[in-house]
């Protein structure tokens, strides 16, 4: 689905990633684990075109996909997740479900006067599928709320929902659960899995072992921006290397 | 022709030395406080206008001892709109502190307005006859353009590389990355930073009103040559603000030997488009 | 009555002029402080060739598309900066506009400006008095704000107020925010143009001094003060600020106060927008999400 050949990128000096190559099956949830700057995110940029790579190369259904440009990727069903949660404050939740289809009619100009009927017939269709979503998620009484009002963890649980109406093929998880409660994290995790089910494939910077344990079918493990490890999350805990990168040199 | 080539290539490098005292200022508020301070042409204004109320009745004092009051005068209206409206915004949005200080601007202009009109003023000196040197005309003021801008440009020099508090000014203002891990800077050096902002706005103010004219209409015009020069020398680097500066100053001299000169002022305009066309889209990005 | 109807002619303009700049200010989050330009292309584009004794619907639809044409090419660079930049961008262009209107003395007369623009007669129907202007431009703005209405309340207009939330995760959802932000560039362009031929049609003279940072501010202080983001917030900025303007217009002042009126009345104008940022930078009217239920929650 995904394949990485030498990914490479210094930041003034500093190696964020070096030479990062590696496959990513279809269908396969694959966690990305590593110390606290050791260049996972910076990766998760490269990779998605936020960053420009300094040597490497990018392949998305084998189709070269490094140089261009984040909304290219996006739209090529190749869709990321931001660190921290990245609604959009000043629109209400619904609003927020219903951006995230991809290629709509109704956002050319042309077509809000000439193509009317589609356009409405989209978006009644968007609008139901956007509802039940809300409802599934808990947020129905909340759907016209502007996402500020969120608790934290409920804007997390959206941004997911979000990627659900988006329906990208691959989908790029950072620290999906860092800074929610358990529960959250439960519902969270049920989003993966079941998109999963659903046949989509995920790459997943996650700290929560307890996590990539049960979702996960491969790991790679960072470290200065070397990939020092990779395998079955059972393989990672018992890797010496692993364990000598996370308490420290 | 070789002279009065070399003529309009002294007058450019005067305008530019100008130019550069507005663009250092604008730049080193926008790398210390992270946005562009649309008042900034007025602190220009307002210090050529400082003095003109100091020479003209009723005080009528000479130029010699109102250059200096009326320079402390320009540091207090700057450091006034700090306190009074930029502090209370430190925390708000970028586009929030933009119309702001789009509404100082204004406001401050149409006080000129108030007090002294919209008509065109000079200080009222005599044109004296310049100097010839090499073929090229000097007059006192432009030579008195020359030796303060290049005294205040080495003492720039010495405050930025030599002093402590100058040092950190420059490492915020030019890596706005570390700016923004930093968080907002200590209450002094932000002081500091518009001290030294509205004293180069107020000289500079000065030194072109007294080399052409003043009215309140000259801030604004020159707020968008200085961030023409601030563009071209790269947003918060000091020294690329000096030599933006030289290029505005030259190429609308240059430039007005082939256009109509009511469209000298036009040209740091068209520099900037030139120079936005050119560069990167890459360099604007916001940074992840 | 005149009067009253002078103020609502007035103010229904500035009603177009503000709609158009709210959907860049307020909806798309493109700070342009040059607005002017294009109001002052569309009165000037209108008024030359309706002076040239081309009918006034020609004219009109040159100021609209040539407003739309220099917005497109001034977007096209400026677009790529980062938020003020763009700002700082607009403003030069605003004055660069006014530059050409003065110096192009072959086309524009330069500063003498042009006196005796016609009324206008769309389908040989002259609006020639003063209720019937009122009517005209009472169709202009019912058309303008329907339009934008609907286009704010389109896909197309809520991908606009995400990237006027965040760009970056605009992007990341496949939205080419660039070009998204050329064509609201653009529309907001062509309604100001809308705005400037009406406007030069109802004072039958233009000069370049009415196209200066005073109407830039002028229209600016409508959105942030009625309430930016809103689709109503402009009418009410409008009403009040153009009754203040024009108000003191007809205070009969004896003219040696009327050289510190201009001015006075311009610093209040920046004093507002100040304080408005200051202590309430919403607007008078709040932006909210489209149907709000009382009594909702936080769930968790």
């Amino acid at each position: 689905m995904l394949e990485l050949r030498g990914l490479s990128k210094a930041f003034g000096g500093i190696q964020a990633v070096v030479d990062f190559s590696a496959r990513l099956e279809k269908n396969r949830i694959t966690g990305l684990i590593g110390p606290n700057g050791s260049g996972k995110t910076t990766l998760f940029n490269l990779i998605t075109g936020f960053i420009k790579l300094d040597r490497g190369e990018v392949f998305f259904k084998k189709e070269k996909i490094d140089g261009l440009l984040p909304h290219e990727i996006a739209s090529r069903g190749l869709v990321r997740t931001f660190q921290l949660s990245r609604v959009f404050p000043r629109m209400t939740v619904l609003e927020n479900l219903l951006l995230a289809p991809q290629g709509q009619m109704g956002e050319k100009l042309w077509a809000l006067g000439l193509k009317r009927e589609r356009v409405r017939d989209e978006e009644n269709r968007n609008l139901k599928k956007a509802l039940s979503l809300i409802e599934k998620i808990g947020l129905l009484p909340l759907k016209d709320e502007f996402a500020e009002n969120l608790s934290y963890g409920q804007q997390k649980l959206l941004e997911m929902a979000r990627l659900f109406m988006a329906n990208p093929e691959m989908i790029l998880l950072d620290e999906p659960t860092a800074g929610i409660n358990p529960l959250m994290i439960r519902k969270i995790m049920d989003f993966i899995l079941t998109m999963r089910e659903m046949g989509k494939t995920f790459f997943i910077i996650e700290h929560n072992m307890d996590v990539i344990i049960e979702c996960c079918d491969w790991v790679f493990v960072l470290d200065h921006g070397e990939k020092i490890s990779e395998g079955t999350p059972e393989e990672i805990q018992n890797d010496p290397r692993v364990i000598e990168a996370y308490l420290g040199t | 022709m070789s002279s009065f080539f070399l003529q309009t290539i002294f007058n450019g490098i005067l305008a530019g030395c100008i130019y550069a005292l507005f663009a250092i200022g604008l730049t080193l508020i926008y790398g210390v406080l992270n946005f562009v301070n649309f008042a900034h042409g007025e602190l220009i204004m307002w210090g050529a206008y400082f003095l003109y109320f100091l020479m003209d009745r009723p005080l009528n004092l000479p130029l010699s001892i109102a250059f200096l009051p009326a320079l402390c005068l320009t540091i207090l209206l700057g450091l006034g709109s700090d306190r009074f409206i930029f502090k209370p915004l430190r925390k708000a949005s970028r586009l929030t502190l933009l119309i702001t200080s789009l509404g100082l601007s204004f406001f401050l202009r149409n006080g000129a307005q108030f007090f002294w009109g919209a008509e065109i003023r000079t200080y009222g000196f005599e044109i004296k006859r310049g100097m010839k040197l090499f073929g090229v005309s000097i007059t006192p003021n432009q030579l008195a353009i020359i030796v303060s801008s290049t005294l205040c440009m080495i003492l720039l020099y010495l405050f930025f590389y030599k002093s402590r508090m100058g040092k950190s000014m420059r490492a915020i203002s030019d890596d706005l990355e570390l700016a923004r891990v930093m968080g907002i800077p200590s209450d002094r050096a932000i002081q500091f930073t518009w001290i030294i902002a509205s004293f180069l706005a107020g000289l500079g103010g000065i030194l072109l009103a007294l080399d052409t004219n003043l009215h309140p209409g000259m801030g604004l015009i020159n707020l968008v040559k200085a961030f023409a020069a601030t563009l071209l020398g790269g947003v918060g680097n000091l020294w690329g603000a000096l030599l933006g500066g030289m290029i505005i100053g030259l190429s609308e001299n240059i430039a007005v030997l082939l256009l109509s000169p009511g469209y000298k002022d036009a040209i740091a305009f068209g520099i900037m488009v030139m120079m936005l066309l050119i560069r990167s889209s890459t360099i604007f990005w916001p940074k992840e | 009555m005149d009067l009253f109807l002078h103020l609502c002619v007035m103010c229904l303009i500035y009603i177009i002029f503000a709609l158009s700049l709210n959907l860049e200010i307020g909806y798309t989050g493109l700070f342009n402080f040059g607005h002017v330009a294009f109001f002052g292309i569309g009165a000037y584009t209108s008024a030359l060739l309706t002076l040239h004794h081309f009918p006034f619907e020609l004219g009109l639809v040159m100021a609209l598309t040539l407003s739309g044409i220099f917005g497109f090419l001034l977007g096209l660079p400026s677009l790529r900066l980062r938020g003020d930049f763009f700002g700082i961008a607009t403003l030069g262009f605003g004055e660069m506009i006014r530059m050409v209107f003065q110096n192009e003395v072959w086309l524009t007369k330069g500063p003498m400006g042009l006196p005796g623009i016609p009324k206008p007669t769309l389908f040989s129907f002259r609006f020639a008095t003063l209720p019937q202007y009122f009517l005209l431009t009472l169709g202009f703005t019912a058309i303008t704000f329907l339009f934008l209405r609907i286009l704010i309340r389109s896909p197309f207009g809520r991908v606009l107020k995400a990237i006027r939330e965040d760009e970056i995760a605009a992007e990341a959802l496949g939205k080419n925010a660039y070009r998204f932000k050329i064509k609201s560039f653009v529309v907001g362009s062509i309604f100001a143009g809308l705005a400037g031929a009406l406007w030069g049609h109802y004072t039958t003279f233009i000069s370049p001094n009415d196209f200066t940072l005073l109407e830039t501010i002028l229209v600016l202080l409508i959105v942030v003060l009625g309430g930016k983001g809103t689709e109503w917030g402009p009418l009410l900025g409008a009403a009040l600020l153009i009754f203040f303007q024009e108000s003191l217009r007809f205070l009969r002042l004896p003219p040696e106060y009327g050289r510190y009126l201009a001015p006075l009345q311009q610093m209040i104008f920046g004093a507002l927008l100040i304080f408005m940022m200051l202590f309430r930078p919403e607007g008078l009217i709040k932006e909210r999400g489209r149907r709000v239920y009382a009594g909702t929650q936080r769930v968790e």
